[in-house]
């Protein structure tokens, strides 16, 4: 991506914005904030902006203003450790996918509102038996009068104890392909039959849930997009989920806190060169990251290319966070003062093993990449 | 005609890749309006040299601080390991008593030292003993001229690098398809995939560092893409000899044109550890370490 006058203008206008947020507490760069930092007033404040929905259409609502510039809002956002997981799904995931697969109606119902920072949403996708091997879902979609019956059980699903709506995928027919006779729809997170219960995190955090879906009643027109398309629905979006800055910047607010500190003192060669290196390397992995977001605004394939993002820099951020301990020994602590460099690292390190896991296991996706290789040569 | 940069650096990439030699000298100097001697030149952007004007003006009786009667030089000192030094014009770049200048040094008056890189490269070292620089042949340049030379050289080093890297990848996956062992291509192992991955991913990082810098020539840019080339070919070229296997470990496999150009090409114009220290630096004086990277 190369920055105009108008991305330039748009990041300054977000730097504003985060400054004004900073100095009312909200902010406190907190790594991983886009998994954890839940709250809905900062996502309302960001909607007002006209930040949440900037990609979808303004007759829906939105902002009308393509992928690259919603990239330069994400970045400064995540940079800066602000809190956006309330609004995080319905902003790169189900907004698009409405719009891409749903109705007038659905759209009319949902995209408005989602630009607004009124509507929350999770992703019904995993379960005990459907990690990597996503066609493996068992959560059955039965017809009934008027409309459908869920039952099944949904694991790793974030916020959908506190959102309003999941995307489940659930299946709506026996087929030898396992990819067929999938559906997605739009379940309403406080129907009857919908109960939570909290997976914790590590660190203690509550985010992820067991979403149990027993005999949830989903009316016709929230099933979105044609019955027995879902696999195809689900895999076209996954470029747009590998590859985004979320990939690559969960850690930087770490790095942010450490050059704080750094300047306290006078930095050794060592650690000036050390961090350095981080530098170069995350601005490598962004400008790669960028050239993605380019080829999806232009309607280019990208998936090979976000798988690769996706590896490099969720390798990046875990490999951050032990640089960042080396450069500057402190002991993780999470009883440390929040904001401090010591509670930062702890909260980091707590999160890592989760960088290079979510939105598709590095091994798996690396199996992408090589056969992206194959299909070249 | 003027070719960009991007064009320039996009030529060098391909060089890279063919091990061939690209439009070094041009991409160097092509902010500069300086028309290339006839035949083979090279640039060598160097401190350490001794200059002195040839013709200083007679201080005993005039004002002093009178500068010369004109611009022709001497100049002393050591040109270490110039690309080609020997057998081409050498364009050099260097400070000088009034500032910087750009001068040609052509080898057959100085004392040529033939050496080579790890790759078979000429390496040469030139010895300038009071070397007589016409007053015509000298341009002087601003220190932002000189500044921009050296990001150049940086970010052309980077291409050749991000094509040498294009190459391992090429040459990596044509083994690994034809190659069968155990009754399967290598390809269909999953541990070589995974390796294979990591080259081909750490390829394409340091191409697109490289894009970018191209794009805008800024000196974090260029510091970010010379420094993740640099850093990164231990690990493209581990890769590349590992999925190779034993030939590639030989001079029966070309995959040692790229491999041994990798290693020599990280330490030239600035190793990793050069780059990285001005980086770091420069995100220790700005407030704000994000804003360095996204301007």
């Amino acid at each position: 991506m190369t920055e105009t006058n108008d991305t330039r203008k748009l990041r300054g206008e977000v730097r504003d914005f985060l400054a004004e947020e900073r100095a009312r507490g909200t902010v406190l760069g907190r790594p991983d904030s886009w998994l954890t930092g839940w709250d809905p007033d900062f996502s309302r404040r960001l909607a007002g902006r006209g930040w949440v929905g900037m990609a979808l259409p303004p007759r829906y609502g939105g902002g009308g203003r393509g992928f690259a510039a919603r990239v330069v809002v994400i970045e400064e956002l995540l940079a800066a450790g602000a809190p956006v997981s309330a609004h995080w799904v319905a902003d790169r995931q189900a907004g698009p996918s409405i719009l891409a697969h749903g109705t007038e109606e659905q759209r009319q119902r949902f995209l408005p509102a989602i630009a607004a920072g009124r509507c929350f949403f999770s992703i019904g996708m995993s379960e005990q038996e459907a990690g990597s091997d996503l066609a493996n879902v068992r959560t059955r979609a039965e017809r009934v009068p008027g409309g459908w019956r869920l039952t099944g059980t949904k694991k790793w699903t974030g916020g959908a104890h506190v959102n309003d709506y999941a995307i489940v995928l659930a299946r709506t027919g026996e087929h030898e392909d396992r990819h067929q006779g999938l559906s997605q729809f739009i379940v309403d997170l406080r129907a009857p039959g919908v109960r939570t219960e909290p997976i914790h995190l590590l660190t203690g955090e509550h985010t992820f849930n067991w979403f149990h879906l027993d005999g949830v009643e989903v009316p016709d027109d929230m099933l979105l997009g044609q019955e027995g398309d879902g696999w195809k629905q689900v895999t076209g979006e996954l470029a747009f989920e590998r590859s985004g800055p979320e990939r690559y910047l969960s850690t930087f607010p770490l790095l942010v806190s450490l050059t704080r500190e750094l300047r306290r003192g006078a930095a050794t060669p060592d650690q000036q060169a050390r961090l350095g290196a981080l530098l170069a390397r995350i601005s490598a992995i962004r400008q790669l990251s960028l050239g993605v977001a380019d080829a999806l605004d232009a309607g280019r394939p990208a998936d090979v290319r976000a798988a690769l993002v996706k590896d490099l820099g969720t390798r990046l951020e875990g490999d951050l966070v032990h640089e960042v301990r080396r450069i500057l020994p402190r002991t993780a602590d999470t009883g440390a003062t929040p904001g401090s460099y010591p509670h930062h690292l702890a909260y980091a390190l707590l999160h890592s093993p989760g960088y290079t896991l979510r939105g598709g296991t590095n091994e798996i996706l690396r199996g992408i990449i090589t056969r992206g290789l194959e299909r070249q040569s | 005609m003027t070719t960009t940069l991007a064009t320039r650096v996009a030529a060098l990439c391909e060089a890279g890749r063919l091990a061939g030699p690209g439009p070094f000298a041009e991409t160097v100097l092509g902010h500069l309006d300086v028309v290339l001697p006839e035949g083979p030149s090279t640039v060598a952007i160097a401190d350490g040299l001794s200059l002195a004007y040839a013709h200083p003006a007679v201080t005993r009786v005039g004002p002093i601080g009178t500068s010369g009667q004109d611009a022709a030089l001497r100049v002393s000192g050591t040109l270490p390991r110039v690309p080609y030094g020997a057998t081409s014009t050498v364009l050099v770049l260097t400070e000088g008593p009034r500032g910087p200048v750009l001068f040609p040094v052509d080898p057959a008056r100085a004392t040529a030292v033939p050496g080579t890189n790890l790759a078979g490269e000429p390496r040469d070292t030139l010895q300038l003993h009071d070397y007589a620089v016409a007053a015509d042949d000298v341009r002087p340049l601003t220190p932002a001229e000189l500044a921009e030379a050296g990001l150049r050289a940086a970010l052309a080093r980077a291409a050749l690098i991000a094509g040498a890297a294009e190459r391992c990848v090429e040459l990596t996956a044509r083994h690994t398809t034809t190659r069968v062992q155990f009754g399967r291509p290598l390809s269909h192992f999953q541990a070589v995939k995974q390796e294979e991955a990591r080259l081909i991913e750490e390829s394409a990082l340091v191409r697109a560092a490289v894009d970018a810098a191209a794009r805008e020539l800024s000196p974090v840019g260029v510091a970010a893409a010379k420094a993740q080339a640099s850093a990164s070919v231990a690990e493209i070229a581990r890769i590349a000899h590992q999925l190779h296997g034993a030939i590639g470990f030989t001079q029966l496999s070309e995959l040692r044109f790229a491999t041994t150009r990798l290693w020599s090409w990280r330490d030239e114009d600035g190793d990793e550890s050069h780059w990285t220290a001005l980086l770091g630096r420069a995100a220790l004086a700005a407030d704000d370490v994000w804003a360095l990277l996204a301007v």
